[in-house]
């Protein structure tokens, strides 16, 4: 009898070295135009290349663990970490997490790769909002964008919770019980159960017990300054200003929502929709992390966005 | 090289195996079937009619069926009575087994799994929902826990979902009827493990709740030659919870065989 034990995944010889499907050909620092060093990695070869975006600084770039295997087969990816979590630098003043910033910061990374344009792909306001920025401000440089959970600000409310627990994110709390987490104080005290109840109600169909580990794990991975430091940043935009770049965007778009999205209300998606005409896809049932939580029909949904431009521009 | 997943205890049905076959349909002509008791096969009202030896001769007459003339036979928890019956009655028909957290009257069971099954209970916890009572009273109860000890990993709330729903295609009474059938014990487990002489790999997961891990290390030791491979934190189903990694290791072991991709 011979025998041997293995552990799933990590570390076993049957799969790639570190328990992941696909290890990156490049991985760097690259320095935005403020200093702060962003890490990167570049995966596959392919045509176009795809920049999956952070979702910073709250989780870092395995947000796409499940994108990056499929998509790098067929074509070249691009990855990196935001500003305030992972390898990058985790500056503390308001003003490193200005708007802007994180548009620079794309832009510095598709630089520090040689990527002249790309297929922008990005969840929530930190994905969405910057690349239909950079659509807006460097149209050259985007051949298209799929935007999950539409995080575009302004264009329609918050959801509730948000705006309850904004009002009273300054105070000192009696309670901590829901969105009452959703304070500085409670941030500072016990960071790790905010990012367990968070990630908890924005992941709410069934077996997401996985997704929700993975996302509180990089989300301990960052930093409770940086998140104050970004949650400190004003948003320089009006209503009229952000509708005005939505309708100014002029390459191809796909949005997807979750019909159950607790993070972006649905309604966003659909103005979204009206102001820039994109096709939209609202996935039944769905809550906010879809890429992760529904990563089979997120890659088909990105391949197929990216067949659909064809050579377009490449 | 044909494989044949063969049926495991009725309470479930060859959806357990869902994760292996498209995998290797892939490579491999593929044959999958419900026990008698559960899911497309009969429910016959007797308990006899469960016993091991029809169970492994249903393996044998279902390859008849579908041409397969000598296959790998890839077997779960108490399929591993039938695999090893029918690799004893028909050892030209077997190529190669595979069992996966083997349900064998070898090793050592789980502690606290020595409860009466035909006695009234005054408790439905744990495992005194092991019971007969126990399962007319609240079938899916027991399901659920059932399947819960079954996987022990984190993060399986999937699987046993899909697990009590296949318990659900069948019911307490027939269930009663497969527990009450006579299985192999184990002399006759020991005599048919020492006289197997195709290649064998076994799969044991060391935190197996159901069977005990000692089972299938006893199943290995058992059998000539075998292969052990121990699932560290691994319950007992690896195949529906851990499916990367049983694939990749069955189908290394079918390679072995073959000596090329199938």
């Amino acid at each position: 009898m011979t025998t041997s034990t293995v552990r799933d995944v990590e570390h076993h010889a049957l799969y790639d070295d570190a328990g992941r499907a696909v290890r990156p050909e490049r991985s760097d620092l690259a320095a935005a135009p403020d200093g702060v060093r962003l890490g990167f990695d570049v995966y596959g070869a392919g045509d176009p290349t795809l920049v999956l975006m952070p979702s910073a600084p709250i989780i870092h770039s395995r947000q796409w663990k499940a994108q990056v295997p499929y998509l790098s087969r067929r074509y070249r990816v691009v990855t990196y970490d935001g500003r305030g979590n992972g390898r990058s630098d985790r500056p503390t003043d308001p003003t490193s997490y200005h708007d802007g910033r994180y548009v620079a910061d794309l832009a510095t990374v598709m630089d520090a790769t040689d990527t002249e344009r790309a297929v922008l792909v990005g969840l929530c306001t930190d994905g969405v909002w910057r690349a239909i920025r950079l659509a807006a401000e460097q149209p050259d440089r985007v051949l298209g964008i799929v935007a999950f959970a539409v995080g575009v600000p302004r264009i329609a409310p918050p959801q509730p919770h948000y705006v309850e627990s904004g009002k009273t994110f300054e105070e000192v709390l009696p309670t901590h019980e829901g969105w009452a987490k959703n304070n500085r104080h409670y941030w500072r005290s016990d960071y790790a159960d905010f990012v367990q109840f968070f990630f908890s109600e924005i992941t709410s169909e069934p077996h997401s017990t996985k997704a929700i580990e993975d996302a509180v794990g990089w989300a301990l991975d960052g930093s409770v300054d940086a998140m104050l430091a970004d949650s400190e940043a004003s948003f320089p935009f009006d209503l009229g200003a952000v509708e005005a770049i939505c309708r100014s965007v002029r390459c191809p778009m796909l949005l997807v929502h979750g019909s159950e999205d607790t993070c972006q209300s649905p309604a966003r998606a659909h103005r979204l929709a009206e102001l820039t005409g994109a096709p939209l896809v609202i996935v039944e049932g769905a809550d906010h992390m879809i890429p992760g939580r529904h990563p089979v029909l997120a890659n088909l949904l990105i391949r197929d966005f990216v067949e659909s431009l064809g050579g377009r521009g490449r | 090289m044909p494989i044949v997943f063969v049926p495991s205890w009725s309470i479930v049905t060859s959806r357990v195996w869902k994760a292996q076959i498209a995998y290797f349909a892939r490579r491999h002509r593929v044959v999958a079937f419900d026990a008698r008791g559960n899911g497309r096969s009969d429910q016959p009202a007797s308990a006899a009619a469960y016993a091991e030896v029809e169970m492994a001769l249903d393996l044998l007459a279902v390859m008849d069926a579908t041409a397969v003339d000598r296959a790998i036979l890839v077997s779960l928890s108490l399929g591993a009575h039938r695999s090893l019956v029918a690799a004893d009655r028909a050892p030209e028909r077997v190529a190669g087994l595979v069992f996966l957290g083997p349900s064998m009257p070898l090793g050592q069971p789980v502690p606290g799994r020595d409860i009466d099954f035909d006695a009234e209970l005054d408790s439905d916890e744990g495992w005194a929902r092991y019971n007969r009572h126990a399962w007319l009273r609240d079938y899916a109860g027991f399901l659920q826990f059932f399947f819960e000890q079954c996987f022990t990993e984190s993060h399986s709330t999937k699987q046993i979902e899909d697990a009590v729903g296949w318990g659900l295609e069948t019911n307490a009474e027939t269930l009663i009827l497969t527990d009450e059938a006579p299985g192999i014990d184990k002399p006759t487990s020991l005599a048919i493990a020492a006289g197997i002489h195709c290649p064998t790999l076994v799969i044991q997961g060391d935190e197996d709740a159901i069977s005990g891990p000692s089972r299938g290390f006893a199943l290995a030791e058992a059998i000539p030659g075998a292969e052990l491979v121990v699932v560290a934190g691994g319950g007992h189903i690896p195949n529906a919870r851990h499916p990367v990694l049983v694939n990749l290791l069955i189908e290394r072991f079918a390679q072995s065989i073959t000596g090329d991709m199938g």
